[in-house]
């Protein structure tokens, strides 16, 4: 039986199970294992002390996350880091456009052979963290935590069409930085077309 | 992106235009359920649309799994752990 997100029986509790989630997601925020930790228990104490404003049967994962997004916006406006914007114009497919310009057989390479098997080790995490924060946070919610646009929207406070544009700019920096990170030369002219 | 490889094969259709503009909606399921099959029709039938879908398909999952190998430390989730049975003992 469970609570208000709280543990009856031995079970694990419905906040418990998404600590992963929350950890790992953390570390992409501050970039620090000791930051991350104190960040996920800062949202813990949180949202057990407004357990009563959690109902039961919505979705807790969106609810933890809300706090901890909420929490470490207000970090950052304590340290008085600005949310740097990034534009970057285009599609979101920056890596495959890239490939097509080499002249490259698309069809028979994997991003993973392309991105991950070229002796690095965490350069899909490294390029997601020097996201600038905004998109950084977005690509983290959609990408890799599965929230829908609309869930992103409701944690973070802003307009699904927000979302869509820090995804869309998010996802194209990543992609360049995952392209620089292969080795691969530097794009010689502006990308994002394609007639 | 893939819609020169359409222009050169497929005579350049709009729908490879309009199906490429929704390619990331698609992936990311926030299509109507009619969207998707729309997208998915011409998927089928448009071979350099596809290489575009199944290259980009394998992109998100990769940064998906690449970035979710970090589990929280044993210290953590034990510190949470005894939160979690404090407040249960609390709200007994």
């Amino acid at each position: 039986m469970v609570v208000l997100g709280i543990a009856m029986d031995g079970e694990f509790s419905l906040f418990e199970r998404h600590i992963d989630a929350l950890y790992r997601s953390a570390l992409r925020l501050t970039r620090k294992p000791e930051d991350a930790e104190d960040l996920v228990q800062e949202t813990y104490l949180r949202a057990y002390r407004y357990r009563r404003k959690f109902q039961p049967g919505t979705n807790e994962k969106a609810w933890l996350f809300t706090i901890m997004t909420n929490l470490f916006r207000n970090r950052l406006r304590q340290r008085r880091a600005p949310e740097d914007p990034l534009d970057e114009p285009g599609t979101d497919f920056f890596i495959y456009d890239q490939l097509r310009r080499e002249g490259m057989p698309v069809h028979l390479m994997s991003p993973e052979e392309i991105v991950v098997d070229r002796g690095f080790g965490d350069e899909v995490k490294r390029a997601l963290e020097e996201l600038p924060m905004p998109m950084r946070m977005v690509v983290m919610l959609v990408d890799v935590e599965d929230f829908s646009y609309k869930e992103a929207a409701a944690i973070l406070g802003v307009k699904i069409g927000t979302v869509m544009s820090r995804l869309h700019r998010g996802r194209r920096a990543l992609q360049k930085r995952l392209w620089e990170y292969s080795g691969r030369p530097r794009p010689s002219i502006a990308v994002g077309g394609h007639a | 992106m893939g819609r020169s490889d359409c222009d050169e094969t497929m005579g350049r259709g709009s729908d490879c235009d309009e199906t490429m503009g929704r390619l990331s909606l698609y992936l990311d399921r926030e299509l109507s359920d009619d969207e998707v099959g729309e997208v998915k029709v011409h998927l089928q039938s448009c071979p350099p649309c596809e290489q575009v879908f199944d290259f980009q398909a394998e992109l998100k999952r990769l940064v998906r799994k690449e970035c979710c190998t970090d589990d929280a430390p044993a210290r953590l989730r034990a510190w949470v752990r005894k939160l979690a049975v404090e407040n249960t003992e609390a709200a007994k």
